[in-house]
């Protein structure tokens, strides 16, 4: 699956800057779990000792104590490679959020890529953080599965080639069944992620329709329909649950079978009962016990990763939507939205030569165009022909592919941008409000204004009554947790934020689409009425009547290519 | 912890039976592991003491490795029960909680079910009920489990290896695992809590900086915005450091927890067996024991991280599901099945006032008309003076805060809520669907519609060439509606509304999004379809007022009819 291999790269890529501190701590939570078998040999000693005191000269402290040590030595040990892990985990994450954060923030807001700004934020803000426990849990115990049942087999064999030969056959079998696990925990989790991923999009769903459902006098029958379609979904995902399950259970069993087979092996070869196995001499107790307690240790490692193997699915999937984003072209603004104090005041608008094109397709050319200090520009043309596009051109919103663009004295780069649009405001035919109050939102261009100057822009932009009708006036939160206003009002508001800013240059995309008439001629004689303040106007339009106000128009003729 | 156990008893109580085998199988588990180490250790120490002083014969070996090697199997059943048991209680548990949650918002008030309408509400409510299935899966089960098999391994150290083992040993355990359990969880809260309002904060910004891109750049604000992320995600770093830290000293005192108990079990053990007051065999018997009981810890470990953020979702669903519907309850009164005296009009509106409850600000001052049967009145005037509000004082979705409303003579209060519906049917300015055939659809408008009817309807709204064309009546629609344009959902959730036959349709701009000729195709195929039904609209295009009988203009508390 190529879509697979892109994501395991690019998981790969993102934890290359850390490598090193991952190998450091899966090496030390390696040598906490060797450190086992020198408590297992003192444990086994000791027993043998109370069997055989003639043999073994080992007094019960000296054997609790050194238990003791050992066992602080792995917790340090284990609690060490924790730290350093987590902080290779917060390194990488809190470098992966900046980095997308800014690449995404500078992304042109006119080019593909923009549609779903709620997914980018939960997959940078929450989905990330499933890195963390692939980071920590997983990587260690994969350093820890090449060594610690390798050096146990060792053990092993040493004092028993049977005991040797039982967890040789059932280990490698492990390794197996864990791909099948791995393949089928893989499968279920990205199912299981969908199924409860869908049943959030069925209570959604469910609610968001409340109104429509309680007028329909539907509540019941929503009701029902809910939890049929959630009861499915549940009995959907144990079934792919079940398959998973049973897999991990194939592996415990190995497991389990591993120690109670070395257990009947080792206790039948002390009673004398099997004979072979063992080297020269027959097995002692203390080599009994000794290998006992290694046994469980040498599956142990297996069934951590394959426990961890969820998370590296769920870190696999937040790398495959990494990957897929950095697929996408990406064609940056001009500048970098920095703030710039500087004098605004009305700048004539100039371009030529001006084209521009999203990819290899034919480029939209622009006629050359002057638009004098403080005067109004309509630009017209069928939809498709790139008025849009050229409203963003001159804010420096996407780069021209050619030509010069000039504002007041200066031309458009990547140096002067900033300074320019510090001169502009934008009325957009969407408008986004941030999750802030009406008033921060007004004064987003500028920064602190007093009251009364507020008051009079809502005026002039015919907006007062929008604010008014708000819970809590200029104090309103608007945005995602905020509370809404309709379009026609959105854009009565953004008017009052472009009187507000003392831009020199206001420019408006479709300001008065999809309003009735009353509202549409309220927008336009606000649009003209930042025109009189001595600003210079831009307007991109269908609207005969608004194109007709401005002083010239630039028609654009629709060019397929 | 109270939140925690009343979210946990409302799932158990639905799902008794599941969780309580689901709980013994645990313990099974963790019991089987016990007896499997314990027995093996025993098993080879007494035969190691039997081999040396020749009585091998006489041992009998089949018992305990019939024993060993059936804890090993049924140690793998059990597992898998377990696992498929608690999964699938937990899977059935999500949904009760998601039903049950589902059910207190359809009975909040009209104003309440907006508010929740915001993404954002509901983002979080569907995380916190996510937040809530590990609270039978990884904290109470384990928790109880786990003290559940302390209490055996102390019944059995105390029968089969000696009093003071058992006391000295599952006494560190209780005390070791109960003091972490407590502190940590109180501890862990405060900055769990942060960790959550720091995502929350993180995602908000960042759906800020994506959506409002255009308007930051063009302000300048862009840098400042990236800022702002990177302070939330500094605060978030912060904070899961400290967890983080929690977690470690938790894993510490947790993991010295069993190695001071495994230490203890193989002195004291020794100590007795060197005294000869019990074998070597039980002294091995008890410290093997002790080593099994580290199962119980993993758990543990992983439910207390978890416990902040289940603690905090688990009071706001609690919050939430606490609150009652705050409509006042309508009683229907014996009058009301006097409804229907074909002499009263539809609707009437006697001197109604609204004044919102948040702002006080007063909507409607004193309206009153009259609706007669078979009648269609437009009522008009500018966005945001009150059509809307009328509509959902006529649908009872508001309360008026004086004044009258009587439906066919009935005060509209008086009448219960299937009886409100039976007459009158609401389509909403935004109205949604939900995913599903379009039969299903309909069918939740009317549940005995058929398919005939359905292609009726479908052809009163325009939308029957649309529909066959997509495969007829059983084509699958995504989710709210996905694959329809705006003005197909549109015309599809008013041919929901007219599936109930109502006798009034109260209709928000119904024709909105829609071109002049749908438009009125749509509106002559709703008289013709409910000709003698009385239709109030509110509406801002000539097509809707010409299609009107009479006209009612509402502008800022006057009216003029």
């Amino acid at each position: 699956m190529p879509v697979a291999d892109a994501a395991s790269e690019k998981l790969k890529l993102l934890l290359a800057p850390v490598r090193k501190r991952l190998k450091l701590s899966g090496y030390l939570t390696t040598v906490a779990s060797l450190l086992w078998i020198g408590q297992a040999a003192l444990v086994a000693m000791l027993v043998a000792s109370l069997l055989q005191p003639e043999l073994h000269d080992l007094s019960v402290w000296a054997a609790a104590l050194g238990f003791l040590a050992l066992g602080a030595c792995r917790i340090a040990l284990d609690t060490s490679a924790g730290r350093i892990s987590f902080n290779a985990a917060d390194d990488v994450i809190s470098k992966v959020r900046a980095e997308v954060a800014q690449k995404e923030a500078l992304r042109s807001p006119q080019c593909a890529g923009n549609e779903n700004s709620a997914a980018l934020a939960s997959l940078l803000a929450e989905k990330l953080d499933s890195l963390r426990v692939y980071i920590t849990r997983y990587q260690p115990a994969q350093v820890r599965v090449g060594i610690v049942p390798l050096v146990i087999l060792g053990f092993a064999l040493w004092h028993s080639w049977v005991v040797a030969l039982i967890l040789f056959i059932a280990g490698p079998l492990i390794p197996v069944f864990m791909i099948l696990v791995g393949m089928a925990a893989r499968s279920a989790s990205e199912k299981q992620m969908q199924e409860i991923g869908s049943l959030n999009a069925l209570l959604m769903e469910h609610l968001s329709a409340a109104v429509d459902i309680r007028a329909l006098g539907a509540v019941e029958r929503s009701e029902d329909a809910f939890k049929g379609a959630a009861d499915t979904l549940r009995q959907q995902t144990m079934k792919v649950l079940g398959i998973a399950f049973l897999s991990s259970t194939v592996l415990e069993l190995f497991a389990a079978l591993g120690v109670a087979m070395v257990a009947v092996f080792v206790g039948f070869t002390l009673l004398g009962e099997i004979t072979f196995g063992s080297y020269a001499t027959q097995l002692t107790v203390y080599e009994g016990v000794f290998l006992l307690l290694l046994a469980p240790d040498y599956f142990q490692p297996l069934r951590d990763l394959a426990a961890a193997w969820h998370d590296k699915a769920s870190a696999v999937a937040v790398a495959g939507e990494l990957a897929e984003r950095e697929k996408q072209e990406l064609k940056p603004i001009v500048g970098r939205g920095g703030a710039v104090e500087m004098p605004r005041a009305p700048a004539a608008v100039a371009w030529s030569g001006l084209h521009f094109s999203y990819g290899s397709e034919e480029p939209m050319r622009y006629q050359e165009a002057k638009v004098p200090a403080g005067t109004s520009l309509a630009i017209v043309g069928a939809s498709g022909s790139g008025k849009s596009t050229l409203l963003a051109l001159i804010a420096g919103l996407i780069p021209p592919s050619g030509g010069t663009l000039r504002i007041g004295e200066l031309e458009m780069t990547a140096e002067t941008a900033d300074q320019l649009r510090s001169n502009m405001d934008w009325v957009a035919q969407t408008p986004h409000f941030l999750a802030e109050t009406v008033r921060r939102n007004l004064s987003l261009a500028r920064g602190h204004i007093p009251a009364d100057e507020i008051d009079e822009a809502l005026q002039s932009a015919q907006a007062n009554g929008v604010v008014e009708r708000l819970p809590d006036g200029l104090f309103t939160r608007l945005g995602e947790t905020g509370a809404g206003v309709s379009g026609g009002e959105a854009r009565r508001l953004l008017l009052a934020r472009a009187m507000l800013s003392d831009a020199g240059i206001i420019l408006a995309d479709e300001p008065t689409a999809d309003l009735d008439g009353d509202t549409a001629r309220q927008i336009t004689e606000s649009l003209l009425a930042l025109k009189d303040k001595g600003a210079t106007l831009i307007v991109a339009t269908h609207d005969k009547a608004l194109a007709d106000k401005m002083d010239q128009q630039l028609v654009l003729e629709a060019q397929n290519a | 912890m109270r939140d925690i156990l009343t979210i946990f008893g409302l799932i158990v109580r639905q799902e008794k039976r599941p969780f309580l085998t689901g709980l013994l199988l645990s313990y099974l588990v963790l019991i089987a592991g016990l007896a499997l180490l314990g027995i093996s250790g025993w098993f080879i120490t007494a035969t190691g003491a039997a081999g040396l002083v020749g009585i091998g014969i006489q041992f009998d070996v089949f018992r305990p490795s019939a024993a060993i090697r059936f804890l090993a199997l049924g140690r793998a059943a059990a597992r898998y029960g377990e696992r498929m048991l608690t999964h699938d209680a937990t899977l059935k548990s999500l949904t009760i909680l998601r039903l049950q949650l589902l059910k207190a918002i359809n009975r909040f008030s009209y104003s309440k079910i907006i508010g929740f309408r915001g993404g954002e509400l509901l983002n979080r409510v569907t995380a916190d009920v996510d937040a809530l299935d590990g609270i039978s899966l990884r904290l109470i089960i384990p928790i109880l489990a786990g003290g559940l098999t302390y209490l055996t391994a102390f019944a059995a150290l105390y029968l089969f290896v000696a009093p003071i083992v058992a006391w000295v040993t599952i006494g560190l355990f209780f005390l070791g695992t109960g003091l972490t359990l407590s502190i940590a969880m109180k501890l862990a809260k405060a900055p769990s809590n942060r960790i959550e309002r720091a995502h929350q904060s993180l995602r908000l910004r960042l759906i800020d900086l994506f959506r409002s891109k255009t308007d930051l750049i063009v302000t300048g604000n862009l840098q400042a915005q990236l800022a702002k992320v990177g302070g939330a995600d500094q605060r978030l770093r912060a904070n899961q450091r400290h967890v983080d830290t929690i977690e470690l000293v938790v894993g510490v005192a947790l993991s010295s927890t069993s190695l001071i108990a495994a230490v203890m079990a193989l002195a004291l053990g020794a100590d007795l067996a060197q005294a000869g007051s019990i074998s070597a065999a039980q002294a091995a018997l008890g410290f093997f024991a002790i080593l099994a009981l580290n199962e119980t810890m993993g758990p543990l470990r992983r439910g207390v991280t978890e416990y902040g953020r289940m603690q905090a979702a688990a009071s706001r669903v609690n919050r939430l599901l606490e609150q009652g519907p705050e409509q006042r309850e309508q009683r229907p009164c014996a009058s009301a099945s006097a409804v229907g005296a074909n002499a009263s009009p539809a609707l009437r509106f006697q001197d109604v006032h609204y004044t919102t409850e948040s702002s006080a600000r007063e909507i409607l001052s004193g309206i009153s008309f009259d609706l007669e049967q078979g009648q269609r009145l437009a009522l008009t005037g500018p966005s945001g003076g009150g059509k809307s509000t009328v509509l959902h004082l006529a649908a009872r979705l508001l309360q008026p805060t004086s004044g009258s409303i009587t439906l066919f003579g009935a005060p509209l209060a008086s009448l219960d809520e299937a009886e409100l519906r039976a007459r009158q049917a609401f389509l909403p300015q935004r109205s949604m669907l939900m995913h599903g055939t379009i039969m299903d659809c309909l069918r939740l408008a009317n549940p005995a519609i058929s398919e005939a009817e359905a292609w009726e309807l479908l052809k009163v709204v325009a939308l029957e060439r649309t529909i066959k064309e997509r495969g007829g009546l059983s084509c699958a629609l995504g989710e709210s509606g996905l694959g329809l344009s705006g003005g197909q959902k549109r015309r599809l959730s008013l041919a929901r509304v007219l599936a109930r036959h109502p006798r009034l349709v109260l209709l928000d701009e119904p024709t909105e999004g829609l071109d002049q000729e749908t438009a009125n195709e749509v509106l002559a195929g709703i008289s013709d379809y409910l000709p003698n039904s009385a239709i109030l609209i509110a509406s801002h295009r000539d097509a809707e007022l010409n299609w009107a009988h009479s006209e009612l203009r509402i502008r800022k508390n006057i009216f003029c009819n």
